[in-house]
Protein backbone atom coordinates (compact mmCIF):
# COMPACT_ATOMS: atom_id res chain seq x y z
CA UNK A 1 0.00 0.00 0.00
CA UNK A 2 2.85 2.45 1.18
CA UNK A 3 4.52 1.10 -2.16
CA UNK A 4 1.76 2.09 -4.33
CA UNK A 5 1.41 5.39 -2.61
CA UNK A 6 5.03 6.40 -3.49
CA UNK A 7 4.62 5.44 -6.77
CA UNK A 8 1.54 7.76 -7.21
CA UNK A 9 3.69 10.43 -5.42
CA UNK A 10 6.62 9.59 -8.03
CA UNK A 11 4.24 9.39 -11.47
CA UNK A 12 2.97 12.92 -10.25
CA UNK A 13 6.31 14.57 -9.66
CA UNK A 14 7.51 13.35 -13.08
CA UNK A 15 4.68 14.84 -14.56
CA UNK A 16 5.06 17.99 -13.17
CA UNK A 17 8.27 17.99 -13.95
CA UNK A 18 7.28 17.17 -17.46
CA UNK A 19 6.28 20.70 -18.54
CA UNK A 20 5.12 20.50 -22.14
CA UNK A 21 5.36 23.68 -24.19
CA UNK A 22 3.75 23.32 -27.58
CA UNK A 23 4.38 25.69 -29.20
CA UNK A 24 7.96 26.32 -28.48
CA UNK A 25 8.35 22.14 -29.39
CA UNK A 26 6.76 22.87 -32.68
CA UNK A 27 8.91 26.13 -33.41
CA UNK A 28 11.94 24.03 -32.31
CA UNK A 29 10.71 20.82 -34.99
CA UNK A 30 10.19 22.82 -38.00
CA UNK A 31 13.55 24.72 -37.40
CA UNK A 32 14.64 21.08 -37.21
CA UNK A 33 13.20 19.98 -40.32
CA UNK A 34 14.72 23.22 -42.42
CA UNK A 35 18.11 22.09 -40.77
CA UNK A 36 17.80 18.83 -42.38
CA UNK A 37 16.68 19.71 -45.78
CA UNK A 38 18.66 22.47 -46.54
CA UNK A 39 21.56 20.36 -47.45
CA UNK A 40 19.53 18.18 -49.89
CA UNK A 41 17.29 21.41 -51.27
CA UNK A 42 21.05 22.98 -51.81
CA UNK A 43 22.61 19.48 -53.54
CA UNK A 44 19.38 19.77 -55.97
CA UNK A 45 19.88 23.11 -56.77
CA UNK A 46 23.34 23.06 -57.58
CA UNK A 47 22.99 19.89 -59.05
CA UNK A 48 20.24 21.48 -61.21
CA UNK A 49 22.47 24.18 -62.15
CA UNK A 50 25.27 22.83 -63.11
CA UNK A 51 23.18 20.57 -65.50
CA UNK A 52 21.82 23.79 -66.60
CA UNK A 53 25.16 25.34 -67.27
CA UNK A 54 26.86 22.25 -68.84
CA UNK A 55 24.08 22.05 -71.26
CA UNK A 56 24.26 25.88 -72.14
CA UNK A 57 28.30 25.59 -72.50
CA UNK A 58 27.88 22.46 -74.60
CA UNK A 59 25.63 24.19 -77.45
CA UNK A 60 27.82 27.35 -77.45
CA UNK A 61 30.93 25.01 -78.43
CA UNK A 62 29.09 23.15 -80.58
CA UNK A 63 30.51 23.90 -84.10
CA UNK A 64 27.57 25.25 -86.52
CA UNK A 65 28.35 22.98 -89.42
CA UNK A 66 24.40 23.35 -91.26
CA UNK A 67 22.05 26.45 -91.48
CA UNK A 68 20.45 27.50 -88.93
CA UNK A 69 16.39 26.68 -89.99
CA UNK A 70 16.17 31.11 -89.25
CA UNK A 71 18.71 30.77 -92.73
CA UNK A 72 16.89 28.59 -94.43
CA UNK A 73 13.98 30.92 -93.68
CA UNK A 74 15.06 33.88 -95.17
CA UNK A 75 16.85 31.89 -97.80
CA UNK A 76 12.97 31.49 -99.14
CA UNK A 77 12.21 34.86 -98.75
CA UNK A 78 15.00 35.81 -100.77
CA UNK A 79 13.82 33.24 -103.43
CA UNK A 80 10.45 34.51 -103.07
CA UNK A 81 10.69 37.89 -103.62
CA UNK A 82 13.29 40.48 -104.11
CA UNK A 83 11.33 42.58 -101.56
CA UNK A 84 12.47 40.28 -98.66
CA UNK A 85 15.95 40.45 -99.31
CA UNK A 86 15.94 44.00 -97.98
CA UNK A 87 13.81 42.98 -95.04
CA UNK A 88 16.51 42.64 -91.60
CA UNK A 89 17.35 39.35 -90.67
CA UNK A 90 15.99 38.60 -87.17
CA UNK A 91 16.85 37.31 -83.99
CA UNK A 92 20.08 35.28 -83.71
CA UNK A 93 22.19 35.91 -86.79
CA UNK A 94 25.26 37.00 -85.42
CA UNK A 95 26.55 38.48 -89.19
CA UNK A 96 24.41 39.61 -91.85
CA UNK A 97 24.86 41.41 -94.92
CA UNK A 98 22.81 44.74 -94.39
CA UNK A 99 20.94 45.09 -97.43
CA UNK A 100 19.62 48.40 -97.41
CA UNK A 101 21.61 49.30 -100.36
CA UNK A 102 19.68 46.27 -102.57
CA UNK A 103 16.53 48.11 -101.63
CA UNK A 104 17.77 51.30 -103.02
CA UNK A 105 18.45 49.91 -106.11
CA UNK A 106 15.54 46.97 -106.14
CA UNK A 107 15.02 48.46 -109.52
CA UNK A 108 17.69 48.19 -111.34
CA UNK A 109 18.62 44.64 -109.79
CA UNK A 110 15.79 43.53 -112.04
CA UNK A 111 17.97 45.04 -114.80
CA UNK A 112 21.01 42.94 -113.21
CA UNK A 113 19.82 39.79 -112.64
CA UNK A 114 17.94 37.83 -115.21
CA UNK A 115 19.80 35.96 -116.72
CA UNK A 116 18.45 33.03 -119.56
CA UNK A 117 19.22 30.17 -116.52
CA UNK A 118 18.12 32.43 -114.03
CA UNK A 119 14.68 30.40 -113.98
CA UNK A 120 16.44 28.37 -111.37
CA UNK A 121 15.80 31.29 -109.12
CA UNK A 122 12.19 30.74 -108.76
CA UNK A 123 12.75 27.01 -107.89
CA UNK A 124 14.62 28.00 -104.63
CA UNK A 125 11.98 28.17 -102.17
CA UNK A 126 12.03 24.55 -102.77
CA UNK A 127 15.15 24.24 -100.63
CA UNK A 128 14.63 21.67 -98.13
CA UNK A 129 16.34 21.86 -94.79
CA UNK A 130 18.76 19.01 -94.31
CA UNK A 131 20.25 17.32 -91.73
CA UNK A 132 24.04 18.27 -91.29
CA UNK A 133 25.10 14.55 -92.26
CA UNK A 134 23.56 15.02 -95.64
CA UNK A 135 25.72 17.56 -96.74
CA UNK A 136 28.46 17.21 -98.69
CA UNK A 137 31.81 17.70 -97.88
CA UNK A 138 33.04 21.49 -98.12
CA UNK A 139 34.67 22.95 -101.27
CA UNK A 140 38.12 22.40 -100.82
CA UNK A 141 40.05 23.92 -103.62
CA UNK A 142 41.26 19.95 -104.17
CA UNK A 143 37.57 19.50 -104.39
CA UNK A 144 37.12 22.09 -106.89
CA UNK A 145 38.51 19.56 -109.24
CA UNK A 146 36.93 16.46 -108.10
CA UNK A 147 33.29 18.18 -108.16
CA UNK A 148 33.04 19.35 -111.77
CA UNK A 149 31.94 16.80 -113.58
CA UNK A 150 34.26 15.62 -116.36
CA UNK A 151 34.83 18.07 -118.89
CA UNK A 152 34.98 16.62 -121.99
CA UNK A 153 38.32 16.34 -123.31
CA UNK A 154 39.86 19.46 -125.40
CA UNK A 155 39.74 18.45 -128.50
CA UNK A 156 43.52 19.14 -129.89
CA UNK A 157 42.79 19.82 -133.56
CA UNK A 158 46.34 20.33 -135.43
CA UNK A 159 46.92 22.48 -138.55
CA UNK A 160 49.28 21.24 -140.90
CA UNK A 161 49.09 24.39 -143.02
CA UNK A 162 50.27 26.82 -140.57
CA UNK A 163 51.13 24.99 -137.60
CA UNK A 164 49.40 26.18 -135.17
CA UNK A 165 47.33 24.10 -132.60
CA UNK A 166 43.14 25.26 -131.64
CA UNK A 167 41.96 24.44 -128.63
CA UNK A 168 38.00 24.00 -128.74
CA UNK A 169 36.74 23.98 -125.34
CA UNK A 170 33.69 22.89 -124.78
CA UNK A 171 31.34 24.81 -122.01
CA UNK A 172 28.67 21.91 -121.23
CA UNK A 173 26.00 24.15 -119.36
CA UNK A 174 24.54 21.01 -118.10
CA UNK A 175 27.17 20.44 -115.52
CA UNK A 176 26.85 23.71 -113.77
CA UNK A 177 23.42 23.53 -113.96
CA UNK A 178 23.80 20.01 -111.90
CA UNK A 179 25.33 21.94 -109.44
CA UNK A 180 22.59 24.88 -109.31
CA UNK A 181 20.38 21.85 -108.82
CA UNK A 182 21.99 20.51 -105.72
CA UNK A 183 22.43 23.81 -104.30
CA UNK A 184 18.59 24.32 -104.69
CA UNK A 185 18.52 20.94 -102.91
CA UNK A 186 21.41 21.31 -100.01
CA UNK A 187 21.47 24.81 -99.57
CA UNK A 188 24.96 23.92 -98.98
CA UNK A 189 26.94 27.21 -98.44
CA UNK A 190 30.10 25.95 -100.03
CA UNK A 191 28.35 24.21 -103.20
CA UNK A 192 26.68 27.58 -103.87
CA UNK A 193 30.40 29.76 -103.02
CA UNK A 194 31.56 27.02 -106.00
CA UNK A 195 28.77 28.12 -108.62
CA UNK A 196 29.34 31.66 -107.47
CA UNK A 197 33.09 31.55 -107.93
CA UNK A 198 32.55 29.47 -111.18
CA UNK A 199 30.33 32.21 -112.73
CA UNK A 200 32.41 34.84 -111.64
CA UNK A 201 35.68 33.11 -113.13
CA UNK A 202 33.66 32.63 -116.41
CA UNK A 203 32.60 36.68 -116.24
CA UNK A 204 28.61 35.80 -115.58
CA UNK A 205 28.79 38.60 -112.93
CA UNK A 206 24.91 38.57 -112.61
CA UNK A 207 25.13 34.74 -111.38
CA UNK A 208 28.50 35.59 -109.47
CA UNK A 209 26.44 38.11 -107.67
CA UNK A 210 23.55 35.85 -107.01
CA UNK A 211 24.73 32.89 -105.98
CA UNK A 212 27.19 34.97 -103.76
CA UNK A 213 24.26 37.05 -102.06
CA UNK A 214 22.61 33.06 -101.72
CA UNK A 215 25.75 31.83 -100.33
CA UNK A 216 25.81 34.81 -97.33
CA UNK A 217 22.26 34.16 -96.81
CA UNK A 218 23.33 30.69 -95.50
CA UNK A 219 26.53 31.22 -94.42
CA UNK A 220 26.93 35.21 -93.14
CA UNK A 221 31.03 33.83 -92.36
CA UNK A 222 32.68 33.21 -95.84
CA UNK A 223 35.28 35.68 -96.54
CA UNK A 224 35.33 34.57 -100.37
CA UNK A 225 31.67 34.67 -100.84
CA UNK A 226 31.50 38.71 -99.70
CA UNK A 227 34.72 39.47 -101.99
CA UNK A 228 32.99 37.68 -104.54
CA UNK A 229 30.02 39.17 -103.78
CA UNK A 230 31.81 43.02 -103.86
CA UNK A 231 33.61 42.15 -106.98
CA UNK A 232 30.39 40.98 -109.10
CA UNK A 233 28.40 44.43 -107.76
CA UNK A 234 31.54 46.38 -109.51
CA UNK A 235 31.80 44.18 -112.32
CA UNK A 236 28.28 45.31 -112.95
CA UNK A 237 29.61 48.65 -112.27
CA UNK A 238 27.74 49.27 -109.05
CA UNK A 239 30.57 50.40 -107.41
CA UNK A 240 28.98 52.35 -104.50
CA UNK A 241 27.26 49.15 -103.55
CA UNK A 242 30.19 47.48 -103.73
CA UNK A 243 31.51 49.53 -101.38
CA UNK A 244 28.89 49.78 -99.13
CA UNK A 245 28.53 46.17 -98.94
CA UNK A 246 32.31 45.98 -98.25
CA UNK A 247 32.59 48.65 -95.37
CA UNK A 248 29.69 47.05 -93.71
CA UNK A 249 31.73 43.35 -93.98
CA UNK A 250 34.53 44.88 -92.45
CA UNK A 251 32.88 46.35 -89.75
CA UNK A 252 31.57 43.11 -89.30
CA UNK A 253 34.75 40.92 -89.66
CA UNK A 254 37.57 43.08 -89.88
CA UNK A 255 38.80 41.16 -92.86
CA UNK A 256 42.33 42.61 -94.28
CA UNK A 257 41.36 41.15 -97.89
CA UNK A 258 38.35 43.13 -97.64
CA UNK A 259 40.16 45.99 -96.83
CA UNK A 260 42.32 45.50 -99.43
CA UNK A 261 39.77 45.13 -102.17
CA UNK A 262 37.95 48.04 -100.87
CA UNK A 263 41.15 50.43 -101.04
CA UNK A 264 41.39 48.49 -104.81
CA UNK A 265 38.37 49.92 -105.89
CA UNK A 266 38.54 53.67 -104.46
CA UNK A 267 41.63 53.59 -106.22
CA UNK A 268 40.38 52.45 -109.19
CA UNK A 269 43.06 49.43 -109.68
CA UNK A 270 40.30 47.00 -109.67
CA UNK A 271 37.13 47.71 -111.97
CA UNK B 1 -6.83 13.87 -17.75
CA UNK B 2 -6.51 10.58 -16.32
CA UNK B 3 -9.41 9.53 -18.59
CA UNK B 4 -7.30 9.94 -21.69
CA UNK B 5 -6.92 7.32 -23.80
CA UNK B 6 -3.32 8.25 -23.92
CA UNK B 7 -2.40 8.16 -19.97
CA UNK B 8 -2.08 5.16 -19.69
CA UNK B 9 0.58 4.18 -22.19
CA UNK B 10 2.54 7.27 -20.80
CA UNK B 11 2.40 5.91 -17.67
CA UNK B 12 3.66 2.19 -19.23
CA UNK B 13 6.85 4.29 -20.60
CA UNK B 14 8.34 5.48 -17.21
CA UNK B 15 11.45 4.57 -16.92
CA UNK B 16 10.92 2.67 -13.61
CA UNK B 17 12.78 -0.98 -13.33
CA UNK B 18 9.94 -3.40 -12.13
CA UNK B 19 10.29 -6.58 -12.70
CA UNK B 20 6.27 -7.40 -13.45
CA UNK B 21 7.16 -4.58 -16.48
CA UNK B 22 9.15 -7.19 -18.08
CA UNK B 23 8.70 -7.76 -21.54
CA UNK B 24 9.53 -11.35 -23.17
CA UNK B 25 11.79 -10.85 -25.98
CA UNK B 26 12.90 -13.85 -27.92
CA UNK B 27 17.01 -13.04 -27.60
CA UNK B 28 16.43 -11.36 -23.93
CA UNK B 29 15.05 -14.60 -23.11
CA UNK B 30 17.18 -16.91 -24.08
CA UNK B 31 19.83 -14.26 -22.49
CA UNK B 32 17.48 -14.59 -19.23
CA UNK B 33 17.91 -18.32 -19.19
CA UNK B 34 21.39 -18.49 -19.65
CA UNK B 35 21.53 -16.46 -17.04
CA UNK B 36 19.74 -18.47 -14.82
CA UNK B 37 21.49 -21.94 -15.80
CA UNK B 38 24.80 -19.97 -15.11
CA UNK B 39 23.28 -19.35 -11.82
CA UNK B 40 22.41 -22.75 -11.04
CA UNK B 41 26.10 -24.39 -12.11
CA UNK B 42 28.91 -23.96 -9.21
CA UNK B 43 30.31 -20.87 -10.24
CA UNK B 44 31.64 -18.02 -8.61
CA UNK B 45 31.12 -14.80 -10.42
CA UNK B 46 28.83 -14.15 -13.04
CA UNK B 47 29.34 -11.05 -15.03
CA UNK B 48 25.93 -9.44 -17.06
CA UNK B 49 27.36 -6.76 -19.04
CA UNK B 50 26.50 -4.11 -21.60
CA UNK B 51 25.60 -0.58 -22.93
CA UNK B 52 23.90 1.75 -21.16
CA UNK B 53 20.30 1.12 -21.78
CA UNK B 54 20.22 -2.63 -22.60
CA UNK B 55 18.25 -4.08 -20.06
CA UNK B 56 21.05 -5.06 -17.86
CA UNK B 57 19.11 -3.81 -14.11
CA UNK B 58 15.66 -4.82 -15.40
CA UNK B 59 17.08 -8.56 -16.15
CA UNK B 60 19.20 -8.46 -12.51
CA UNK B 61 15.53 -7.42 -10.78
CA UNK B 62 13.73 -10.51 -12.72
CA UNK B 63 16.44 -12.69 -11.90
CA UNK B 64 16.16 -11.53 -8.03
CA UNK B 65 12.50 -11.72 -8.54
CA UNK B 66 12.53 -15.32 -9.74
CA UNK B 67 15.21 -16.64 -7.81
CA UNK B 68 13.91 -15.38 -4.73
CA UNK B 69 11.50 -17.64 -4.13
CA UNK B 70 13.50 -20.82 -3.92
CA UNK B 71 16.76 -19.80 -2.71
CA UNK B 72 18.74 -16.59 -0.59
CA UNK B 73 19.27 -13.76 -3.22
CA UNK B 74 20.16 -10.69 -1.77
CA UNK B 75 20.39 -7.52 -4.29
CA UNK B 76 21.99 -4.43 -4.07
CA UNK B 77 20.50 -2.19 -7.00
CA UNK B 78 22.77 1.23 -5.40
CA UNK B 79 26.21 0.48 -4.99
CA UNK B 80 27.71 0.85 -1.21
CA UNK B 81 30.50 2.28 -1.90
CA UNK B 82 31.94 1.63 2.09
CA UNK B 83 33.59 -1.56 2.18
CA UNK B 84 32.84 -1.49 6.20
CA UNK B 85 29.11 -1.09 5.50
CA UNK B 86 29.13 -3.05 2.49
CA UNK B 87 30.07 -6.37 4.13
CA UNK B 88 27.99 -5.53 7.25
CA UNK B 89 24.83 -4.99 4.68
CA UNK B 90 25.89 -8.23 3.40
CA UNK B 91 26.19 -10.17 7.09
CA UNK B 92 23.13 -8.59 8.20
CA UNK B 93 20.97 -9.47 5.23
CA UNK B 94 22.79 -13.27 3.81
CA UNK B 95 23.86 -14.50 7.53
CA UNK B 96 20.79 -12.52 9.24
CA UNK B 97 24.01 -10.95 11.60
CA UNK B 98 23.88 -7.47 12.59
CA UNK B 99 27.66 -7.11 14.00
CA UNK B 100 28.35 -4.51 16.84
CA UNK B 101 32.01 -4.39 15.80
CA UNK B 102 33.62 -3.12 12.87
CA UNK B 103 32.99 -5.52 9.96
CA UNK B 104 36.25 -7.16 8.34
CA UNK B 105 36.89 -9.60 5.44
CA UNK B 106 38.18 -11.98 8.07
CA UNK B 107 35.49 -11.54 10.16
CA UNK B 108 32.80 -12.14 7.19
CA UNK B 109 34.55 -15.29 6.09
CA UNK B 110 34.40 -16.58 9.50
CA UNK B 111 30.47 -15.83 9.94
CA UNK B 112 30.14 -17.69 6.51
CA UNK B 113 32.28 -20.81 7.84
CA UNK B 114 30.45 -20.73 10.83
CA UNK B 115 27.07 -20.89 9.17
CA UNK B 116 28.16 -23.40 6.42
CA UNK B 117 25.09 -22.50 4.38
CA UNK B 118 23.89 -25.69 2.46
CA UNK B 119 23.37 -23.57 -0.59
CA UNK B 120 25.60 -20.73 -1.51
CA UNK B 121 23.51 -17.17 -1.46
CA UNK B 122 23.72 -15.59 -4.48
CA UNK B 123 23.97 -11.48 -4.29
CA UNK B 124 23.41 -9.64 -7.29
CA UNK B 125 25.07 -6.23 -7.60
CA UNK B 126 24.15 -3.58 -10.23
CA UNK B 127 26.18 -0.66 -11.66
CA UNK B 128 29.34 -2.89 -10.06
CA UNK B 129 31.39 -0.30 -12.37
CA UNK B 130 30.83 1.85 -9.65
CA UNK B 131 32.53 -0.26 -6.46
CA UNK B 132 36.22 0.98 -5.73
CA UNK B 133 38.94 -1.29 -6.41
CA UNK B 134 39.58 -2.45 -3.09
CA UNK B 135 36.27 -3.11 -2.57
CA UNK B 136 36.23 -5.71 -5.72
CA UNK B 137 39.18 -7.50 -4.47
CA UNK B 138 37.15 -8.10 -1.40
CA UNK B 139 34.27 -9.46 -3.26
CA UNK B 140 36.64 -11.25 -5.38
CA UNK B 141 38.24 -13.00 -1.91
CA UNK B 142 34.34 -13.56 -0.70
CA UNK B 143 33.48 -15.53 -4.24
CA UNK B 144 37.11 -17.44 -4.28
CA UNK B 145 35.68 -18.55 -0.17
CA UNK B 146 32.23 -20.25 -2.03
CA UNK B 147 30.87 -17.41 0.83
CA UNK B 148 28.97 -15.85 -1.57
CA UNK B 149 28.01 -16.40 -5.39
CA UNK B 150 27.96 -12.78 -7.45
CA UNK B 151 25.70 -11.41 -9.73
CA UNK B 152 27.34 -8.14 -11.31
CA UNK B 153 26.37 -5.77 -13.88
CA UNK B 154 28.58 -3.54 -16.16
CA UNK B 155 28.34 -0.76 -18.16
CA UNK B 156 30.38 -1.34 -21.31
CA UNK B 157 31.82 1.55 -22.40
CA UNK B 158 35.48 2.24 -23.37
CA UNK B 159 36.39 3.35 -20.40
CA UNK B 160 34.70 0.67 -18.51
CA UNK B 161 35.65 -1.86 -20.49
CA UNK B 162 39.48 -1.23 -19.04
CA UNK B 163 38.03 -1.91 -15.39
CA UNK B 164 36.34 -4.66 -16.07
CA UNK B 165 39.49 -6.21 -18.13
CA UNK B 166 41.84 -5.38 -14.56
CA UNK B 167 39.28 -6.68 -12.01
CA UNK B 168 36.88 -8.87 -13.20
CA UNK B 169 38.33 -10.82 -16.69
CA UNK B 170 39.81 -13.41 -14.81
CA UNK B 171 37.84 -14.02 -12.32
CA UNK B 172 34.67 -14.32 -14.22
CA UNK B 173 33.56 -17.91 -14.91
CA UNK B 174 30.64 -16.45 -17.55
CA UNK B 175 29.89 -13.58 -18.82
CA UNK B 176 26.34 -12.58 -20.46
CA UNK B 177 26.75 -9.81 -23.03
CA UNK B 178 23.21 -7.58 -23.63
CA UNK B 179 23.00 -5.86 -26.71
CA UNK B 180 20.52 -2.82 -28.16
CA UNK B 181 17.03 -4.02 -29.89
CA UNK B 182 16.52 -4.39 -33.56
CA UNK B 183 14.05 -2.91 -35.13
CA UNK B 184 11.72 -6.17 -34.94
CA UNK B 185 12.54 -6.92 -31.28
CA UNK B 186 12.11 -2.98 -30.61
CA UNK B 187 8.36 -3.23 -32.15
CA UNK B 188 7.53 -6.40 -30.32
CA UNK B 189 9.09 -4.92 -27.00
CA UNK B 190 6.75 -1.62 -27.70
CA UNK B 191 3.62 -3.95 -28.60
CA UNK B 192 3.79 -6.56 -25.98
CA UNK B 193 4.20 -3.71 -23.31
CA UNK B 194 1.11 -1.89 -24.98
CA UNK B 195 -0.88 -5.46 -25.22
CA UNK B 196 -0.20 -6.23 -21.88
CA UNK B 197 -1.97 -3.45 -20.37
CA UNK B 198 -4.41 -3.59 -22.97
CA UNK B 199 -3.96 -0.67 -24.61
CA UNK B 200 -4.86 -2.76 -27.79
CA UNK B 201 -6.03 0.81 -29.09
CA UNK B 202 -2.63 2.66 -29.27
CA UNK B 203 -0.85 -0.76 -29.66
CA UNK B 204 -2.54 -0.69 -33.28
CA UNK B 205 -1.55 2.69 -34.10
CA UNK B 206 2.16 1.73 -33.97
CA UNK B 207 2.69 1.08 -37.70
CA UNK B 208 6.30 -0.15 -39.63
CA UNK B 209 6.93 3.19 -40.37
CA UNK B 210 6.76 4.65 -36.68
CA UNK B 211 8.66 1.75 -35.30
CA UNK B 212 11.57 2.01 -37.87
CA UNK B 213 11.60 6.16 -36.80
CA UNK B 214 11.68 5.57 -33.53
CA UNK B 215 13.97 2.81 -33.69
CA UNK B 216 16.51 4.90 -35.77
CA UNK B 217 16.04 7.45 -32.82
CA UNK B 218 17.29 5.29 -29.91
CA UNK B 219 18.97 3.25 -31.52
CA UNK B 220 17.57 0.34 -30.33
CA UNK B 221 18.25 1.69 -26.46
CA UNK B 222 15.39 0.34 -24.30
CA UNK B 223 15.93 3.22 -21.90
CA UNK B 224 15.77 5.98 -24.45
CA UNK B 225 12.55 4.55 -25.91
CA UNK B 226 10.67 4.18 -22.67
CA UNK B 227 11.88 8.08 -22.62
CA UNK B 228 10.62 9.15 -26.13
CA UNK B 229 7.47 6.97 -25.80
CA UNK B 230 6.74 8.56 -22.33
CA UNK B 231 7.00 12.16 -23.83
CA UNK B 232 5.31 11.32 -26.91
CA UNK B 233 1.73 9.80 -25.41
CA UNK B 234 2.64 13.20 -22.76
CA UNK B 235 1.82 15.22 -26.43
CA UNK B 236 -0.83 13.03 -27.36
CA UNK B 237 -2.80 13.76 -23.93
CA UNK B 238 -1.99 17.29 -24.58
CA UNK B 239 -3.26 17.75 -28.15
CA UNK B 240 -6.26 14.59 -27.30
CA UNK B 241 -6.87 17.81 -24.50
CA UNK B 242 -6.41 20.74 -26.11
CA UNK B 243 -6.80 20.30 -29.98
CA UNK B 244 -8.45 16.41 -30.34
CA UNK B 245 -9.08 16.74 -34.32
CA UNK B 246 -5.37 17.05 -34.75
CA UNK B 247 -5.36 13.23 -33.46
CA UNK B 248 -5.03 10.15 -36.13
CA UNK B 249 -6.12 7.07 -35.06
CA UNK B 250 -4.56 4.60 -37.33
CA UNK B 251 -1.22 5.69 -36.88
CA UNK B 252 1.29 7.98 -34.75
CA UNK B 253 2.56 11.05 -36.18
CA UNK B 254 6.11 11.17 -37.88
CA UNK B 255 6.01 15.06 -36.87
CA UNK B 256 5.11 14.21 -33.23
CA UNK B 257 7.22 11.73 -32.80
CA UNK B 258 10.83 13.74 -33.85
CA UNK B 259 9.05 16.37 -31.67
CA UNK B 260 9.13 14.31 -28.45
CA UNK B 261 12.39 13.32 -29.51
CA UNK B 262 13.16 16.96 -29.17
CA UNK B 263 12.15 17.06 -25.89
CA UNK B 264 13.84 14.33 -24.91
CA UNK B 265 17.10 15.70 -26.51
CA UNK B 266 17.65 12.60 -29.15
CA UNK B 267 17.33 15.24 -31.39
CA UNK B 268 19.48 18.14 -31.27
CA UNK B 269 17.20 21.25 -32.78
Amino acid sequence: MRSNINGLKWLQFTQDLFVLDIHNLERRWLKYKIKTFLPVFTTIILVTLLIMGTVMLWSKSKPNTTPSPLLTTNTKKIAQSRKTVSTPVENNMILEPSMDFIHSISEPAHVITPPPESGQMKNINTTQKIASSQLPPPVAKTLYVLELPPLPKAQIQSSTNNKTMTINRNESTLDITELEQRFKETSNANLGLFIARYYYEHSNYSESYNYALKTNAVNSHIEESWIIFAKSLTKLGKTDQAKKTLQFYISQSGSETAKGLLDNIEKGNFK
Amino acid sequence: MDNSLFSKPRDLFLDIVNPKDYVQIDSVSHMYQSLKNSVQKPLKMILLYGRPGTGKSMLLHKLHHDLSKHQKVFMISTPIVDEDDFLRVLAQNIFGHAPREVMTLNRFLELSDALSLPIIPIVLLDEAQLYSASLMEKIRLISDARAIKFVITLHKTDKEDVIAKEHFQTRIWESIELQNASHDELKVYIQKKLLKFNCFDVANMFNDKNIKLISTLTKGNYRETNKLLYSLFSLYCWFEENNPNTIHYNALKHKWIEMAAIHTGLIRA
